[in-house]
Order: C-alpha cells, then sequence, then structure tokens
C-alpha cells in the first residue's frame, strides 16, 4: 500500500483547460489509483515513490518495479518538464474522430520522470526540448492530463 | 539441444486485402488460405501429412473470424500431432515466436517435424474501428491508451525525435521507403509494387506526423508456413535447407517506454539480443549477408539497423539512399520490401521475413538476390523493440 498524502499542492497547481464533451476512452479507477485521479481533479500530479531504493514510478504502481518493495508513498510532481517528442495523429481510433487530428506528446518532467499525454494549444517540429508545463484536462466525466508550450 | 532444427520447407500467400475483394468476388477464408501454404510448404520438403508431428500457429489477431485457430487448422488438415498444437503470441512478435517455438521443439528432440504457420486477417474490419482495438495493445489502457496512442504513434514519436537530434529533414527517412519499394517491385508476394520516389512519400498525405501514408505499413492480410525440421532429417533428403545456427532473445522489461528520461532511439534488446544469436552461431556481422528487420515504418528500419551496427547513428536513412542497404548494395535490408511494401499482417509478418531469408540463402530470390553468403539474419521485435528475437541462419547446399 502506499502511505501518506502527498504534500498539499507544495509543488504547484495545475491550470485547468476544458475539453467538449466526455473522454474518448475513459480509463478506469482501482482503489489503488484513486488517489491518483483525485489529486488530478484537485489540480495536482501525484505518483508513487518507493520508500525502499526511491525510485519514482509513473504510471503510480502498486509495487516498486526496480527492487519490488510494496512500501511505497504518494509524492507530488512538479507539473513541469521539456517537451522529448510529439507526434500528430491524422488516422485516428474511432471513438477519437471528433479530435482528429490531435497531438500527443512525450515529456520528461523536471522530477525526473517520463510521462506520455494528450498535448494542448499548438506544437511543432521545432518546439522539441522546449519547457512544457502540466494541465488538468477537464472533461465532462472527468480529468485527465495534459501538457502546453510555456510561452517563451 | 539434441540437434539443430532446419528449414526444408517454406510458402506464403501474396500479402495484401484478401478479404476486401471487387464485387462478386467471393474471398478465400484464413483456414483455406492456411492450407495451400500448409501443402506447399510441405510438399517443397518432400515431406507427407505422415511426417508431420507439431504444428504451431500465431496467434491471429483478434479480427481473425475464426478462434482457437489451432486446433481449428488442426482439424481442417486433419493433422494428428506428438509434439505440440499450440498457438502462440508475442505482439509484432508473434510470427518471430511461431517459427521459434516450432525450433525448440525439434531442437529438443520431442519432434522431427513440426509446423510453423500463420494466418492473420484484419481487413475486414475498416481502420478507425480497428485502431479502436489496436491502442489497447500498445499502451496502458489506463494512463496511456487514454490520450489515442495509436500502435504506429510511438514510432512517429522516435521519428521526430530522431529528425531534431540529428537535425534532419524527411529525406533520409523517405529513402527507405523508396528503397523496400524498389525491393518490392521484384518480390511477387508484395502487396505495394509501384514505384516511387522521395518526393511521392513526401508529398503524401500525414497519418502520424512526421510520418506520412509511405512511411508506415498499410492494412494487409496474409499466410505463411515453414516446415522445421531435425538437421539429420534435412541432410539426409538431400535437398538444399537453411540452418537455424543462432538464436537471441531480449526484453527489457517495458511497455512501449521508459517512465525515466533518457534515450529512446537506442533500441538496445536488438543489440543484446543479436550479439547472443551471433555468439552461439559463431558469426559476425561481416558474415552475414542479408537482414530482415522487423520495421512497420521508416524511421524503425533506420534505428533497428543502427542499433545493429551496421550505421553509425544518425545514419541509417542516408545508408538507404546511398543504396548500401539495398539489395545489390553492401548491407541488404528487407530485400522483400519490408512491412512498408512487401507488406504487414503483423502476426504473421516475422514468418514472411524468415521465409525471404531463407529464399536468400537459398539463392531463389531471382532479380533481387543478393550477392550469395552463407548467414542471414531475421529480427522481429514486440513494443517498440521493448523486446527483440533474433535467429541467424545458415545455407546448407
Amino acid at each position: 500500500m502506499a502511505e501518506g498524502v502527498a504534500d498539499s499542492g507544495a509543488r504547484g497547481w495545475m491550470a485547468e483547460v476544458l475539453m467538449p464533451g466526455p473522454r474518448p476512452f475513459a480509463p478506469r479507477t482501482s482503489a489503488f489509483t484513486q488517489p491518483f485521479w483525485e489529486a488530478l481533479e484537485g489540480g495536482r500530479l501525484i505518483t508513487t515513490q518507493c520508500n525502499a531504493c526511491d525510485s519514482r514510478s509513473f504510471p503510480p504502481r502498486n509495487l516498486c518495479r526496480h527492487c519490488w518493495s510494496q512500501s511505497l508513498r504518494w509524492i507530488d510532481l512538479a507539473p513541469t518538464g521539456t517537451l522529448y517528442s510529439f507526434t500528430r495523429v491524422h488516422v485516428a481510433p474511432a471513438r477519437f474522430r471528433a479530435d482528429t487530428p490531435y497531438a500527443i506528446g512525450i515529456i520528461d518532467l523536471i522530477d525526473n520522470v517520463r510521462l506520455m499525454c494528450r498535448m494542448v494549444d499548438e506544437v511543432d517540429a521545432k518546439d522539441l526540448d522546449r519547457t512544457v508545463e502540466m494541465v488538468v484536462l477537464k472533461y465532462d466525466d472527468g480529468p485527465l492530463f495534459g501538457a502546453r508550450l510555456r510561452p517563451p | 539441444m539434441t540437434e539443430r532444427a532446419a528449414i526444408l520447407g517454406f510458402a506464403a500467400a501474396p500479402v495484401g486485402l484478401h478479404q476486401r475483394r471487387p464485387p462478386g468476388v467471393l474471398a478465400q477464408l484464413e483456414h483455406e488460405l492456411a492450407a495451400e501454404v500448409v501443402l506447399a510448404a510441405v510438399a517443397m520438403a518432400g515431406l507427407s501429412k505422415a511426417d508431420v508431428n507439431g504444428l504451431v500457429v500465431a496467434h491471429p489477431g483478434d479480427h481473425t473470424r475464426q478462434g482457437y485457430f489451432h486446433t481449428f487448422l488442426a482439424a481442417h488438415l486433419g493433422l494428428s500431432a506428438q509434439s505440440t498444437v499450440i498457438q502462440v503470441l508475442g505482439n509484432g512478435m508473434t510470427g518471430g515466436h511461431a517459427f521459434d517455438t516450432a525450433v525448440k521443439e525439434v531442437e529438443s528432440g520431442r519432434s522431427d517435424c513440426v509446423l510453423a504457420v500463420g494466418a492473420h486477417f484484419e481487413t475486414g474490419v475498416p481502420t478507425s474501428e480497428h485502431l479502436d482495438y489496436s491502442i489497447r495493445l500498445t499502451g496502458d489502457v489506463d494512463f496511456q491508451s487514454i490520450f489515442g496512442a495509436v500502435p504506429i504513434a510511438w514510432y512517429a514519436m522516435d521519428a521526430q525525435r530522431y529528425l531534431h537530434e540529428w537535425r534532419l529533414d524527411r529525406r533520409p527517412l523517405a529513402a527507405v521507403a523508396v528503397k523496400n519499394r524498389r525491393h518490392a517491385a521484384l518480390n511477387p508476394l508484395a502487396q505495394f509494387r509501384e514505384s516511387i520516389t522521395v518526393e511521392d512519400v513526401l508529398a503524401a498525405r500525414p497519418i502520424v506526423e512526421p510520418l506520412g501514408l509511405l512511411d508506415v505499413p498499410g492494412r494487409a492480410d496474409g499466410a505463411a508456413a515453414i516446415v522445421v525440421v531435425r538437421e539429420s532429417l534435412a541432410r539426409a533428403s538431400g535437398r538444399p535447407y537453411v540452418r537455424v545456427a543462432g538464436r537471441g532473445f531480449e526484453h527489457e522489461g517495458l511497455h512501449q517506454m521508459s517512465d525515466r528520461p533518457g534515450d529512446a532511439l537506442h533500441y538496445a534488446t536488438l543489440a543484446k539480443a543479436a550479439a547472443r544469436a551471433m555468439d552461439e552461431s559463431g558469426t559476425t556481422l561481416a558474415d552475414i549477408g542479408a537482414f530482415q528487420l522487423y520495421a512497420p515504418c521508416t524511421i524503425v528500419e533506420i534505428l533497428a539497423a543502427e542499433a545493429l551496427g551496421l550505421f553509425p547513428r544518425g545514419r541509417g536513412g542516408h545508408a538507404a539512399a546511398d543504396g548500401e542497404s539495398a539489395f545489390d548494395g553492401r548491407l541488404p535490408i528487407n530485400t522483400c520490401g519490408g512491412a512498408l511494401s512487401r507488406g504487414h499482417p503483423p502476426e504473421v509478418t516475422p514468418l514472411y521475413d524468415v521465409i525471404e531469408a531463407a529464399t536468400q540463402l537459398l539463392e531463389r530470390a531471382g532479380p533481387r538476390q543478393v550477392s550469395p553468403r552463407d548467414f542471414a539474419m531475421t529480427v522481429s521485435e514486440l513494443g517498440k523493440y521493448n523486446a527483440s528475437l533474433v535467429h541467424v541462419l545458415e545455407r546448407r547446399v
């Protein structure tokens, strides 16, 4: 079990971006991942860190994939990083048709975590390695996390 | 292992839209096509039904109508088996696992002769519907697929990063597509055989930027069969055959990408698996005359070739442009046209690749024949080279 509550947004809250309609392919929530989605709803990006070897995981996991310890804690991630790469998807799954084309990117957070998420606003090939900020994508039925370029 | 395994026969159907026929033309069914390639492969081996005592089937994609295809196919063929009848699944590596499992059955001494068979039918389902399914395969469904990451989006992000790091435009990527199309034009099994130019590739509509229509695979159905036997049996046949000289595997314990920042463009599993396969076969890269690399997109062939050490990093596309990786070049890669132009029925693609390697080794490749050498390498992968399976094949004529 992951213990404790992440430090109440000390690493910064994320801005909200309103998205139309419901999430095209909503994630499931388990008792274990519920804190992640609740924190996201409240504007915070959290994940698990191992108490034994200090490895961070993304997404949060119910074990440490490096040392298999189950002693974990929730930590806040600073919602800022750089754009490692991205693509714009033009041929999309049926359930994403209304969004097409849409961009997804790989983000390297300053907290040494890499994740993949939806990119909002403009993004272009020349933007790789630029600073991005994580945002909460507010859909009708719940949140997702996303990223956008920070103005230079 | 008691003795090495050998490929004594093989056959494949032309890759294409087997489920999409013109009005008035009825499509063949998956087991009908599979039976045809099995009979052709067994005939090439000079064997008969009674000689076969195992069947390994590449798990067809979920849009192939017939389920439990392995036992269904065993029944369709009326095949009794003493070693195994099994269906194997390994994502893009599925066909590679089918071949590998057949080889292991023979090497273990449990079987004299095992068929590795695949029939993948998916074109009966529209692309957008198929993608609803395939986003669930190549990402964490609760944390990645939710963003619509289609399978080739991962390769596209490699491509974007590659162009950025090496300060390239798309032309080196396009050169790979052009080179592979040139090969496919010379391959009767290939799906796309009309000549294309770099300009065609650059002008094609975007699919997953920076990759366009000609940088990515088309939809395809296909079927292939390989007869794997004990080497002593192959030798006794008096026929030319291909020996499975070495095998290597590596999985890095990741699904698509690491959660730690770092270099995503070095396909480390391939370097490790290839080193093992070459070690086992007593070969070095210099011994290998043809490389069949699982590469659904232009960028993937480049990164795989670079991971093998065939070209310096950042130069894999230039090698295609310069003709180095063409069938008549120094380091021939994907002489069948590759997944891009030979075609890509994903679960069967690695079987087609083994067949191309064997075809080259036995000098049956006709106008796309490489300069004859004793060894060829086949590579299949899953995820984004999260795992690699490598075989070194050797001709015995």
